[in-house]
């Protein structure tokens, strides 16, 4: 009842209840940007939080009324068309209108609630963690600006508007990166970060123009449809091999059905490629992971919204929309997965050594990343997407917890690294039980407790990375005609990866959850377990052991107490998101637990969305009989990493890890320093780069500056040296020359102007000549081309028609006379070729002309006259048969 | 002859043509600023003239009307600046003399 | 057969042709402005003649009321030194405009008596015109229809120029590094005359 009236408000097909949710946060961002500073800071808190708050209310009304609407096989889509952006023009002869259209459906309503319900905590938790911050306006401006372009990058209805999105998170998320601009670390941190999204973007943009060129569609529904036109073969150097590989493409000619080469790249696997790399680069994959965990230099709310709950899944929600592109190019997939794969072990590697507890959440969200791409790789789409879902809860949870312990350190040290530092913690859960509470059910859910929602997700990915087969597309099935060209191609064999790839991958993620388990509850244990090691810190404090440390130089007047204050529980604004989330991060699983309860109410909820795509994916033999046995290993890797870290930390108080540390130095080195890949990266593409403009520099300096610049200031001085002398500086003079100039534009227009058209059918021989008119202008003529004019008297009679014979030359001349009594007279050549068409050509007619002309005997004028016709109308000769076209003859008085 | 004047178009172009001559004459040869401000709004309305009178030709339409309402609010925005500058320039020189306006000289 | 409209274009016409000698020629800037009224009035009644009422309205209301007004305001406000020069035409180095002035008349008339003398093609006469042919109600509604985008320009074009003319008129009012006798203010503002070149300018113009 309530839902009908919903729907009598917001008709499916233009459903403005979108512009509700994406104006609220742009509102925000607006009210608090512009006014911000002088509405204070409950008024800007107020704003941002109403404008998120209500967005999420209406995302939740639009979530139910697609649950209304949506059936089992039938997916629920409202959209709202806004107007017409802009053409494209396709490949062939017809455009492509792309739309401002926001649309919304199961999957891109399930992440609107995402990014506005957990946004909606972050805005509340930020209330209170950044207001001692003078940027506070600032801040919740940005904040609802992101929002705003998240909902618009899920939103969107096109690749382009989604696109508008993208950038728009990617500039948000520099913003808040260098929120702290003042502090150059984080300027540069903020700058790296939006150069390595450049690279991805520029993928993205690529897979939109072969969208266009192959598919001649860029929103959703359009994309869907024409998918099929991507198994199109192409030629990606140097792949293909039927003539040696190394000859470029102009040298060995086009792809043509008769020389395949041996292809089996399809526009399919282009795209997938170009579209990957565009969601590497937002989602922090290899080889762009490196500027997700330099982004920790923003406040931690932004690190938990943006840079890792929303905006860095961007990537995986691009991979579910664009999923029914992925499934046509197995290679894509299997690179997709191979990626995340790598990704997710060689972030976990890196987080075992980090002592920074945003940087140990920083490469875990890599991680977590890595195995949504798995899932994505293996066509497991709703899985992976799951995974996104439960990350947002666990890992949001994670950093807002940690922000609180780091808000509890930083009122006892002023210092932003050595107060997020792991060494100066440890038994935070005497202070702060609710923090301890919540980041405990996250960890166990990260780590994969079975029955929480990490568990689900996680496991379930691995379950199908073992499980999931992809279907080799039809491509290979007998010829295949190319719809947009008509060509039929050869049967061709697409790749497809090896059998056991999928073992391969489950056995090394298994390797990634041990590991997850264990830097996990490493940070957990070292955290909030032990003695607090910060004491220490405060100058003149005595530590419990005895003895000053090495910290004593800390900048404290003498005369303040020695203990300094101790870390507390942080206010309700904080803990109160802290416990929905961490109750969420525990519950959120039943969602999907295919394990254990059979529940399956979220890959029913997308599966209609995702019908195309996996329709194409399926699974090996007794796959569901597997699903335990799998199961197994998993609970496995999590009581291995879980006991190691209780082991290591607790037990041992950490000895095995420092004696671990003396033996291999080099080892603990190179991973602590990320495997030196940001270095990579400095020596190889930056310094390739810099080298570059290293000899732009010197270019500018030596050739620019010394050549170019000298001989043009030379120029303008020289000319500038001449041109003085007419600046007399006397108004007179000026005044004298417009006026020169407006008596000469005055004599053109009193004189007058003998300029004729001559409309010309040389089939019926009329040649029609039409005096241009002007003020009181009278004509007299010679039609008949004996020299004499045929009247004495002007006339009003401005077109004259003349009617040729064949190869005839005739002279017509027109006598024009104004109303001031001037005259001027005008003489136009006439001539009719000896064939229609004249196909000789231009010097056959040109023959013919001269010929006839000199047995008309007509003077030397007149076959000036003809020579400059036939110029003038050389060009349309051949054609000027076929129709009478308008050829402008005549000039000057 | 005599039943035409004032009807026919060319007598108002010819009038058009003397006051603009007028008032271009006036510019170049005056070298009082506020006497070439006037000469310059004789040419102006010479112009209108002529469009007015052009307009008159082509009866179903008033496009010349609409010109000259837009000259005529170009010229009072001239107007006002054009003395605003003369008011400034003779703060600054202590005349109103042309020739004094030399500053540009090259 | 002469009617009222050819005496009234005549009429007309003269008042144009000498106020407008009046304005170029009159040693008084003040004279000039009254030639410079009598033009704009026998414009607006050639206006009239030409069926253009509106127009002949907005000439008298802007040019006569607005322009002049403001024209002769300015002179006041000068006093004296608003006649700029000692003859109506300069003396010294004046051939060359002299020059200019002469063969630009002698044009002038010669044209002129071409045109009188009647010899030229064929006459463009008026014919007969819509009957709200130039009325208020045609050209306003012309305005706000098809001029509308070039309307709405004009009264930004006026605001802007209103705001220029008092921001120019107002000059700088940070602190020159002229002294008020040198700036001109002090005689400007407190009629103290002082010294003065040949060319009447006051000695100080940073020559040197």
């Amino acid at each position: 009842m309530g839902m009908d009236g919903l729907f009598s408000i917001f008709p499916p097909e233009d459903f403005t209840l979108l512009c509700v949710i994406l104006g609220l946060p742009l509102l925000g961002a607006f009210v608090n940007g512009v006014f911000g500073k002088r509405l204070g800071k409950e008024a800007v808190s107020l704003m941002a939080l109403v404008a998120v708050g209500g967005s999420f209310m209406a995302s939740c009304a639009a979530f139910f009324m697609l649950m209304q609407r949506q059936t089992e096989t039938e997916a629920a889509r409202f959209v709202w068309h806004g107007w017409k952006w802009l053409d494209i023009s396709g490949n062939g002869d017809f455009q492509i209108p792309i739309e401002i259209a926001f649309s919304v459906d199961a999957l891109s309503g399930g992440m609107a609630l995402i990014v506005t319900g957990v946004g909606f905590l972050i805005h509340l938790y930020s209330t209170e963690y950044m207001a001692e911050d003078d940027g506070f306006h600032r801040f919740f401006a940005y904040l609802n600006l992101f929002i705003f372009s998240m909902l618009v990058l899920i939103l969107g209805d096109n690749l382009p508007v989604l696109f508008i999105g993208w950038e728009g998170v990617g500039m948000c998320s520099y913003l808040l990166i260098g929120f702290w601009f003042t502090e150059e670390a984080n300027a540069v941190a903020g700058k790296k970060a939006f150069v390595t999204n450049r690279i991805g973007d520029f993928g993205l943009l690529v897979a939109m123009a072969l969208l266009v060129w192959h598919v001649g569609a860029l929103d959703w529904q359009g994309i869907e449809a024409g998918a099929n036109n991507l198994l199109t073969p192409i030629k990606i150097y140097p792949l293909g091999n039927g003539v040696p590989a190394w000859l470029p493409d102009f040298i060995r000619g086009p792809l043509t059905p008769e020389d395949p080469r041996g292809v089996r790249v399809t526009a399919a696997t282009l795209v997938g490629f170009a579209l990957f790399l565009g969601c590497a680069g937002k989602s922090a994959q290899l080889p762009l992971y490196v500027w997700l965990p330099d982004a920790m230099a923003g406040p931690t709310p932004v690190s938990a919204l943006i840079h890792a709950a929303t905006m860095v899944t961007a990537g995986v929600y691009l991979c579910c929309r664009m999923a029914a592109v992925f499934v046509l190019s197995p290679a894509t997939m299997a690179t997709i997965a191979i990626v995340g794969l790598a990704t997710a072990l060689l972030a976990a590697s890196i987080a075992f050594a980090q002592n920074d507890i945003k940087k140990v959440l920083a490469y875990s969200t890599v991680s977590q990343l890595g195995y949504m791409f798995i899932g994505i790789g293996v066509g497991a789409f709703a899985t992976g997407f799951f995974h996104v879902i439960t990350h947002a809860f666990f890992k949001a949870c994670l950093f807002l917890g940690a922000g609180s312990v780091i808000h509890a350190m930083h009122a006892r040290i002023h210092d932003v690294d050595r107060s997020q530092d792991m060494r100066n913690m440890g038994g935070m859960r005497n202070f702060m039980p609710i923090t301890h509470l919540t980041f405990l059910a996250s960890c166990l859910a990260i780590a994969g407790l079975p029955l929480t929602s990490g568990f689900f997700s996680k496991d379930e990915i691995l379950f199908k990375a073992y499980t999931s087969t992809i279907a080799t597309p039809q491509v290979s099935d007998g010829e295949w005609i190319d719809r947009s060209t008509q060509v039929t191609w050869p049967a061709m064999q697409a790749w497809t990866p090896p059998e056991d790839l999928g073992r391969w991958i489950y056995t090394l993620a298994l390797l990634g959850a041990v590991m997850t388990a264990f830097y996990m509850f490493r940070l957990y244990f070292r955290v909030f377990w032990g003695e607090f090691r910060g004491w220490t810190i405060v100058r003149g404090w005595v530590a419990p052991a005895g003895g000053h440390h090495g910290h004593d130089d800390h900048e404290h007047d003498s005369d303040e107490p020695l203990d300094g204050p101790k870390p507390h529980e942080s206010a309700l604004q904080i803990t109160v998101p802290l416990v929905v989330l961490g109750v969420l991060a525990i519950f959120a699983g039943g969602l999907n637990a295919h394990a254990f309860f059979h529940s399956h109410l979220f890959d029913d909820w997308v599966a209609p969305v995702l019908a195309t795509a996996s329709s194409s994916v399926g699974e090996i033999e007794g796959a569901k009989e597997m699903m335990m046995p799998l199961l197994l290993p998993g609970i496995g890797a999590f009581a291995i990493g879980v006991g190691g870290a209780y082991w290591v930390y607790v037990m041992q108080r950490g000895e095995p890890a420092a004696s671990f540390v003396e033996k291999v130095p080099w080892l603990h080195r190179i991973v602590y320093e990320k495997w030196r890949v940001d270095e990579l990266y400095e020596e190889t593409f930056i310094g390739a780069v810099d080298t570059l403009g290293d000899m732009a520099v010197w270019v500018d300096q030596y050739v620019v500056d010394a050549v170019v610049a000298r001989v043009t200031s030379f120029a303008v001085a020289a000319s500038g040296t001449i041109l003085r002398t007419m600046q007399t500086g006397r108004v007179h003079a000026y005044g004298a020359v417009m006026v020169a100039g407006l008596g000469a534009l005055g004599w053109f227009f009193i004189a007058p102007q003998a300029v004729v058209t001559v409309l010309a059918d040389d089939d019926s021989g009329v040649y029609s000549v039409t005096a241009s008119p002007g003020l009181g202008y009278q004509y007299r003529w010679d039609e008949d081309g004996d020299g004499e004019l045929d009247s004495d008297d002007f006339g009003d009679k401005a077109r004259v028609d003349v009617q040729l014979g064949r190869s005839e030359v005739r002279l017509v001349q027109v006598e024009v006379k104004n109303a001031l009594g001037f005259r001027s007279i005008e003489q136009i050549g006439l001539f009719r070729p000896q064939r229609d068409g004249a196909s000789d050509g231009l010097a056959g007619a040109a023959q013919e002309a001269k010929e006839a002309a000199d047995s008309a005997a007509k003077s030397q004028k007149a076959l000036q006259d003809i020579q400059r016709v036939l110029q003038q109308a050389g060009g349309n000769l051949p054609g000027a048969g076929k129709q009478p076209a308008p050829k402008p003859v005549g000039g000057a008085p | 002859m005599g039943a035409l004047l004032g009807n026919v178009l060319e007598h108002y172009v010819m009038l058009a043509g003397v006051l603009f001559t007028i008032g271009a004459v006036g510019f170049l040869v005056r070298r009082n600023v506020l006497v070439q401000l006037m000469s310059i709004e004789l040419m102006l309305n010479a112009v209108n003239l002529a469009f007015v009178a052009y307009n008159r030709v082509h009866g179903d339409d008033m496009n010349g009307h609409m010109f000259v309402f837009f000259i005529i609010a170009v010229a009072a925005a001239e107007v006002a600046v054009g003395l605003a500058i003369v008011l400034s320039f003779y703060r600054l020189t202590g005349s109103v003399h042309s020739d004094d306006a030399d500053a540009l000289k090259g | 057969m002469i009617g009222a409209g050819n005496v009234l274009f005549v009429i007309a016409g003269i008042l144009a042709l000498a106020g407008a000698l009046i304005t170029v020629s009159s040693r008084n800037p003040i004279r000039g402005a009254m030639g410079l009224l009598a033009t704009i009035f026998g414009i607006a009644l050639l206006f009239l003649k030409l069926n253009a009422q509106f127009l002949a309205a907005i000439q008298v209301i802007v040019y006569a009321g607005a322009v002049v007004v403001l024209f002769v305001f300015v002179i006041m406000l000068l006093g004296p030194d608003a006649l700029g020069e000692v003859g109506s035409f300069p003396k010294g180095k004046s051939k060359v405009s002299r020059g200019i002035g002469g063969g630009l008349l002698a044009i002038l008339a010669g044209v002129a008596l071409v045109l009188l003398a009647g010899r030229g093609g064929a006459h463009v006469r008026f014919g007969d015109v819509q009957p709200d042919h130039g009325s208020v109600e045609a050209v306003g509604g012309l305005l706000f229809s098809r001029g509308l985008v070039a309307f709405e320009l004009a009264t930004a074009l006026l605001i802007v120029a209103v705001i220029g003319a008092i921001a120019v008129a107002r000059g700088k009012q940070t602190k020159s590094h002229l002294t008020p006798a040198q700036r001109g203010d002090g005689e400007f503002f407190h009629g103290t005359v002082v010294a003065r070149d040949d060319r009447g300018r006051p000695p100080s113009k940073g020559d040197g």
